[in-house]
């Protein structure tokens, strides 16, 4: 596999940024994988989240621009405050970004939808 | 209502004190002169090749520096990726431990053997798949 930086530094930097403010907005841990996905896609996005430092709490978005998938895995408390039909509606985001040619856009674009739908207070009326 | 000056005599006093100077300035110069100008020494020849050199090699060269120090840094540092390209980079991981991808693999081996565990964390787990 070929080194070299895919992202411009600025282009970086706004990935970074974005994924720092999902976090302030949502208190779910986000993070970004870009890059070949090895073997089976939902399997290798599985283990690539459990290596995160606390995967209950994290999202994790995996970009493969070379094979054009994407996979977002949430952790078992990031799942409740972001229900799969949620994290669909990003992932379209996303994916219509991506198929336009907007790679960091789609990127931050997507993150932030998760971080908007995390926010979302959970606790409905309990009476 | 106006004040007049006292006396006649006063007035035209003040009159010649002021024209005195502009009548010494114009009465005391005499004719200016100047001996008629020499034409420009003739230099020695120059060659038109160096004429060329000094008047377009000279400023073309330095355009070209200028502007070559201007796109060079963007250009040597351009590669980047470019969508619909084939992805020929090192994975990129934001918000990823510390490790990167190695540590993935370090961490994957003995996480092997409860492959079971894995499993029954999964349904707990959310998410989503797309492709474009």
């Amino acid at each position: 596999m070929a080194g070299g930086d895919p992202f411009s530094s600025a282009q970086r930097h706004e990935i970074d940024k974005a994924i720092r403010d999902a976090e302030t907005l949502s208190r779910v841990e986000f993070s970004v994988y870009v890059g070949r996905s090895e073997g089976e896609p939902r399997a290798f996005a599985e283990r690539l989240h459990a290596a995160l430092a606390t995967p209950d709490r994290s999202v994790l978005v995996l970009v493969d621009p070379s094979s054009q998938l994407l996979e977002i895995v949430t952790g078992a408390q990031a799942s409740i405050l972001l229900d799969d039909a949620e994290v669909r509606l990003a992932a379209l985001t996303m994916q219509s970004a991506f198929a336009a040619g907007d790679l960091v856009g789609g990127i931050t674009r997507g993150v932030l939808q998760l971080a908007e739908h995390a926010r979302r207070p959970q606790l409905r009326h309990v009476e | 209502m106006t004040e007049r000056l006292p006396t006649p005599l006063v007035r035209r006093a003040a009159r010649a004190v002021a024209l005195t100077p502009a009548l010494l300035v114009t009465g005391a110069t005499g004719a200016a002169f100047a001996t008629a100008p020499n034409t420009w020494e003739q230099g020695p020849p120059t060659s038109p090749l160096h004429v060329i050199l000094v008047l377009v090699v000279a400023p073309v060269s330095l355009f070209v520096i200028i502007t070559l120090l201007t796109y060079l840094p963007s250009m040597s540092r351009n590669a980047g990726y470019h969508p619909g390209e084939v992805w020929r980079y090192d994975a990129q991981w934001f918000g990823g431990p510390r490790g990167g991808v190695e540590a993935l693999d370090a961490a994957e081996e003995p996480a092997r053997s409860d492959e079971p565990a894995a499993v029954t964390a999964g349904p707990t787990r959310g998410g989503a798949s797309g492709r474009w």
